[in-house]
């Protein structure tokens, strides 16, 4: 019984990954790889994970606590490490591939600029 | 709410000694029934049930492990149909919250949940620009993200 | 069961290792082959989880911890870098 779980977990975590690295080949831009990489491919570790843990619990009765560190972990690094990137890939000016969207950054950013603009003239006058 | 645990863990010590078992299940049992006094003597002494917001925690886990199923579950037709057929897009999201951490919070959830990707603070740090992988509507997906996780945050500080 | 269900999954993961490494090798931009380097390692994690499975041993779990550490940092490093050109900012704000 429990080994089907454990199976299940298993194949889960190794399509989920497989997913998202088809995922990562896709899309066209660095933001949409982003998607694919730090959800699906996390999500089917995360899955791969707790099925190691539970192997160890209920077939050799090792409670390995480690790994639940290692889901804590990535689960909590994975969205920094995504905010990090994608900050700096739109800071060194990769654009999105699809020119016509929707970009409330670049109006915020144009209008943040201006503003600075202005004080600064008006510090000088 | 630091004094409502220490007094909840207080009961149970004198739950313990009065059984004269000290074992972790008879702290457990002592807890419990710490909890349930401190819940009908909430009026009387005046404050508010702390255990309250453990529930409110409880509630925004099980609303977080649904997204990111279901979500999931949208990135994978996404990524697998044969045509990409996407419209990607940087939205602006204002959110009511006010300490820093629990906007860090929003945005660490946003990011888990696939589909959206927080992606920049503004200056003030209360409005998160938002890379949405498919947004045909930016209304509904802004009120979306308001009434899933802003209120569930929200229902666990307040 | 569990024995080939661990190999399918091992296949699996090899897979999408290798299409990793392909995208740290063709990616038009720095930025998309720290993407693929950071999710080579999270694969890596998962990879030496199921050897955990198949070889019957709790050694690795230190090692799982630590790629999973390096891999965190190595990303963050690299998109500082990306960023201002400097890994460790000393004079921010």
């Amino acid at each position: 019984m429990i080994e089907i779980i454990i199976s299940i977990l298993l194949l889960i975590g190794g399509g989920l990954t497989f997913i998202g690295s088809i995922g990562i080949l896709r899309f066209p831009d660095v933001y949409g790889r982003l998607h694919a990489a730090t959800k699906s491919a996390t999500l089917g570790v995360i899955s791969i994970m707790f099925a190691t843990f539970f192997y160890f619990w209920f077939i050799h009765d090792i409670f390995v606590g480690k790994l639940l560190l290692t889901i804590l972990f990535v689960f909590l690094t994975a969205p920094v490490a995504a905010f990090m990137v994608s900050k700096a890939a739109y800071n060194t000016g990769i654009k999105m591939s699809d020119k016509n969207s929707q970009d409330d950054l670049a109006i915020a950013m144009r209008e943040h600029e201006k503003k600075n603009k202005q004080e600064k003239s008006n510090s000088d006058v | 709410m630091a004094f409502q645990i220490l007094l909840n863990m207080l009961i149970a010590v004198i739950w313990m000694l009065l059984k004269n078992n000290f074992s972790p299940v008879e702290f457990m049992l002592g807890y419990i029934v710490g909890l349930v006094l401190l819940f009908f003597l909430r009026r009387f002494l005046k404050f508010d049930f702390y255990f309250r917001r453990i529930y409110a925690l409880f509630k925004l886990i099980i609303l977080f492990s649904y997204k990111l199923i279901m979500s999931n579950y949208d990135v994978i037709k996404i990524i697998l149909s044969p045509k990409l057929n996407i419209e990607p897009g940087i939205i602006a999201v204002p959110t009511k919250l006010k300490t820093d951490w629990e906007v860090t919070l929003l945005a660490n959830l946003i990011s888990l949940t696939p589909g959206t990707l927080s992606m920049y603070f503004s200056e003030d740090g209360r409005t998160i620009f938002i890379h949405s992988i498919h947004v045909p509507d930016k209304e509904a997906a802004i009120k979306e993200i308001h009434d899933s996780f802003e209120k569930a945050i929200l229902e666990v500080t307040n | 069961m569990l024995y080939t269900v661990s190999h399918i999954t091992l296949v699996l993961m090899s897979l999408s290792i290798a299409i990793c490494l392909y995208r740290v090798f063709i990616g038009p931009t720095i930025a998309d082959r720290i993407v693929a380097l950071d999710t080579t390692g999270i694969n890596l994690i998962g990879f030496i989880g199921i050897i955990m499975i198949l070889q019957d041993t709790v050694a690795y779990s230190e090692a799982i911890l630590v790629i999973a550490i390096l891999a965190f940092i190595g990303t963050i490093a690299f998109s500082k870098f990306l960023e201002g050109g400097v890994v460790i900012d000393r004079n921010h704000h």
